[in-house]
């Protein structure tokens, strides 16, 4: 153990955390918003951001970015970010539909146990990682870098990093405009309805279909986004990208109260901080640890998470 | 699928049907053929890879009596264990840390290790355990993970390199482990131990344990209203399911005689899943069928063994919706008498 | 009103969910030995009684007294065994096992074996089968459906699934029988029977609190009903007093009872 890291870069180590957890918070609200609507776990929801980062790598591809080509700035970059991760929430997005479609709606109907859907979820996660491992190899590909990664400057100890600080707005920016989209517009109301209670809302006319294809649509274009955000920060992907973030976000989610918006954002900042100061303390190595045993600890003395359950209550 | 499952339902009506002398008879005669069956060359059975009585045993048998710990879990209380292989883990690097560190004997450390497997059930199983289900899936599938980033990262443990040298039991009587090509031995071990594991499991599930778990399977809040200790019952089939996994894993540390992280990996729980599900949750006759279709399948096809997770992902998603049951269903009816 | 013999006893309980007031300082009391009925309109409050009885949920202020000691913040399965044991409005039976293992589970409430009595089948193990069989056998044909004992739950008939839930109940040796609405869905032959039936259980020593919808069940089996209107108790009174009450008039003719 080794605390005088900690103390000595802790001001990065929080930066640091705060854009992880930014990621993480993305990934977070769609467990938490298909937990909110239908009271399951999106197990294959990692395949869904992992299928994001693939969309940003091949949209890259496609416009023929690579590491030598010349670092973009203004309207070039922004336009090169904005398409390369309109591309990652739009593959994500479909795919997040698709997969409630093929993989939910039947046993939905049917009424099916958890155990069934829990397990048909899982085919679909391996489904999906496998047809990504066949089709691209099961070794990291490199997402070439368009944005120069340049420290603009330094604030406690942390570099202010251009990457970091566009993560960090753009996710802002993005969950700022679905906490308006969910209380303010008619669709978001219908999300909030069924949460509350789903036989009620039939009864005054909400179409559930439509929410939950609504729902998944939504948290897979999160899921997109923080695939695009992952590869400028991290630069690399593959097939199996998606497990250990997985089981982070969905921890964030518990962690801020499962089905509740608000606190996937705090429990995925809150995570990636946590997680910055164990890697420091333990060792980068354990650091996936440290969000397992979180989980583990929440789930043991606070199951409801810090902010509580339920997406009707959060005002979010 | 549809023709398939109406032969397994005849066939399991027909054997309930049979007397209990004749089952008794029959049940002698199967196991009397299956603990023969490495001493018969069968060249139709053999796989590109390998032979089929070396196959026998890994991974046909341990692939087996995964599958029947597993079950005690997932199959009889419901409770969804997505890092079994963790317990498979546990009784391997028991096996080869006291094996190659202190020299015990085989035959002492595979207890141990199944104790130690139970445990560690036990200390995970005992805060999870409270929660809802699916909460289970997720911790138990971090905790697999867990696992296998310890043994990577722990050098005292063999860190990437793994543990050479991994001591083979004692011989017992003319049964000698000593010959690396000789399967027979540790097969007829691994057959034992499975039986013993069946005969154990059967007293459990015809005692108010079974009842317990099937009914917290069916509807926890209902059991738990008719005075079922819920909680008890479910970290009595965690840690059982555990300490089958332990004792895979000694036996298998001990037959390789070499064991390292990438033994281990995540795909390992979802073939052990696979098995449970696809045989039909519950019952044992369906692990065993869903254990060599997992096991033996993949060898035999190595041309398609590229496309097996990929093909198996997309046969779960198809089987939930078609026939969640699996291929031998726990039970059509009940027992006519 | 509570003496001696009450059994079970709410005082002043109130139930909040979030801002929805489910039970406003009700006080409830069952007598040894009674059949007592909570009556009401819908959504009056009654399965709530339930839930709080058994556990499922703690109520938000107010006392749960069983027999004088508190059962608020007990287990469920404790407050079972402690001789409370309750059946479903919408049927909960374990539907993929037989008949008869559904009562047995009830029945085990009262084992103490477990694994290892189990593996080393233990003389204290064989007694307690043998007992919870015979306990599930004798309630099975007092109930009408041995014949049934071993089909799966879920291919039971309707009727027959109730009175298993009754079964299952009583298995538990309770001394308080919750039945929450046991007549929902029956014919009025079937009616009959269930209510002579219910008797009978009384008449074994059993304690019953009823909920129903059904007023000629009611009238003509309760010794007590008590009245819930928007979460708060209305009347408590005899059966025949019951009926002329105008408060509890006014309460259902608001709201029409589906009676069935």
């Amino acid at each position: 153990m080794n605390f005088s890291t900690l103390t000595s870069q802790f001001g990065a180590l929080t930066f640091d955390g705060l854009v992880l957890g930014a990621i993480y918070a993305l990934v977070a609200l769609g467990y938490t918003l298909v937990y909110g609507v239908l009271r399951l776990i999106n197990f294959a929801h990692s395949e869904i951001f992992m299928l994001g980062t693939f969309g940003a790598l091949l949209s890259a591809h496609a416009i023929g970015l690579n590491a030598e080509s010349a670092p973009r700035s203004g309207l070039a970059l922004i336009g090169t970010f904005l398409l390369v991760t309109i591309v990652a929430m739009a593959i994500s997005g479909l795919a997040a539909v698709l997969l409630e479609r093929i993989a939910y709606r039947g046993l939905r109907r049917r009424g099916a146990g958890r155990l069934t859907v829990l397990i048909s979820a899982i085919g679909a996660s391996l489904f999906l990682q496998e047809a990504v491992a066949l089709w691209r190899g099961r070794n990291y590909e490199t997402f070439p870098r368009f944005l120069e990664k340049e420290v603009w400057f330094t604030l406690f100890g942390a570099d202010i990093r251009s990457d970091k600080v566009l993560i960090l707005v753009s996710a802002a920016l993005m969950m700022i405009a679905l906490e308006r989209f969910v209380s303010v517009t008619r669709l978001g109301r219908g999300i909030r309805a069924v949460a509350q209670n789903q036989d009620t809302s039939v009864l005054m006319g909400v179409n559930i279909d439509r929410v939950v294809t609504l729902t998944f649509l939504i948290g897979g274009l999160m899921a997109g986004f923080a695939g695009s955000l992952n590869q400028v920060y991290f630069e690399q992907t593959r097939f199996s990208i998606g497990i250990v973030l997985g089981v982070k976000a969905f921890t964030a989610a518990v962690l801020g109260g499962i089905g509740n918006l608000r606190g996937a954002l705090l429990g995925g900042l809150v995570l990636g901080v946590v997680e910055s100061y164990g890697a420091a303390i333990f060792g980068g190595s354990w650091k996936d640890v440290v969000a397992f045993v979180i989980l583990v600890l929440v789930l043991m003395f606070r199951p409801s998470g810090l902010l509580g359950e339920t997406l009707q209550k959060a005002r979010a | 699928m549809k023709y398939l499952s109406s032969v397994t339902d005849a066939v399991g009506d027909r054997w309930r049907e049979l007397p209990k002398a004749t089952q008794r008879l029959l049940t002698v005669i199967f196991i009397a053929g299956i603990a023969v069956l490495p001493m018969v060359q069968i060249p139709l059975l053999d796989t590109p890879q390998t032979d089929f009585p070396s196959l026998l045993f890994d991974k046909i048998g341990l692939y087996v009596l995964m599958g029947i710990g597993l079950n005690v879990v997932v199959g009889k209380a419901g409770l969804l264990d997505l890092g079994y292989v963790a317990f498979f883990a546990i009784g391997g690097y028991t096996m080869a840390q006291i094996g190659t560190l202190l020299h015990w004997s085989f035959w002492l450390i595979l207890p141990l290790g199944v104790v130690i497997a139970m445990s560690a059930g036990a200390i995970l199983g005992l805060p999870t355990l409270r929660l809802r289900g699916d909460y289970l899936a997720i911790v138990t599938l971090g905790f697999g993970e867990i696992i296998r980033i310890t043994a990577v990262n722990v050098d005292w443990l063999g860190a990437n390199r793994g543990v050479p040298n991994i001591p083979w039991p004692a011989a017992i009587g003319p049964l000698n482990f000593e010959d690396i090509l000789n399967p027979k031995p540790f097969y007829w071990v691994l057959l034992a131990l499975i039986i013993l594991v069946i005969w154990l499991l059967k007293r459990i599930d015809r005692s108010r344990v079974g009842r317990a778990w099937e009914a917290i399977r069916e509807d926890e809040d209902a059991a738990e209203l008719m005075g079922v200790q819920t909680l008890k019952f479910k970290l009595w089939a965690f840690s059982i399911g555990a300490g089958i996994g332990g004792m895979g894993g000694v036996l298998f540390a001990s037959k390789v005689g070499f064991i390292s992280p990438d033994n281990f990996p995540l795909t390992l729980s979802v073939m052990f899943l696979a098995i449970v599900v696809l045989g039909g949750s519950g019952n044992i006759p369906g692990v065993i069928l869903g254990a060599l279709a997992i096991s033996y399948i993949p060898e035999r096809l190595r041309g398609f063994s590229e496309y097996r997770v990929l093909l198996f992902g997309a046969a779960l998603v198809i089987m939930m919706n078609l026939r969640p049951q699996g291929l031998l269903p726990r039970r059509i009816r009940g027992k006519v008498i | 009103m509570p003496n001696e013999s009450t059994l079970l006893e709410f005082k002043n309980v109130t139930m909040r969910f979030g801002g929805v007031t489910a039970l406003s300082d009700v006080d409830i009391s069952v007598g040894k030995g009674e059949i007592a009925a909570l009556i009401g309109p819908n959504g009056a409050g009654k399965t709530t009684v339930f839930n709080i009885v058994t556990g499922v949920y703690q109520p938000t202020q107010g006392e749960v007294r069983f027999k004088g000691e508190s059962i608020v913040g007990k287990k469920r399965s404790e407050i079972t065994r402690m001789g409370l044991a309750r059946t479903f409005q919408n049927i909960r039976l374990f539907a993929e096992m037989t008949a008869l293992e559904n009562v047995l589970v009830g029945a085990d409430a009262h084992s103490k074996s477990s694994v290892p009595g189990a593996i080393l089948t233990l003389p204290r193990k064989r007694r307690e089968e043998r007992e919870a069989h015979e306990r599930a056998n004798e309630l099975m044909s007092f109930m009408g459906i041995s014949k049934q004992a071993h089909l799966l739950a879920k291919g039971l008939p309707y009727g027959d699934q109730r009175r298993l839930e009754i079964c299952r109940a009583l298995a538990t040796n309770p001394e308080v029988l919750l039945l929450d609405e046991p007549a929902a869905g029956f014919n009025p032959v079937e009616k009959e029977i269930l209510g002579e039936q219910i008797r009978a259980i009384r008449d074994r020593g059993y304690t019953v609190l009823l909920i129903e919808h059904d007023m000629s069940l009611v009238m003509g089996i309760s010794d007590r009903v008590m009245v819930l209107d928007f979460g708060t108790k209305i009347a408590d009174e005899i059966p025949s007093e019951i009926q002329r009450d105008p408060r509890v008039i006014a309460a259902y003719l608001g709201v029409p009872v589906d009676a069935s």
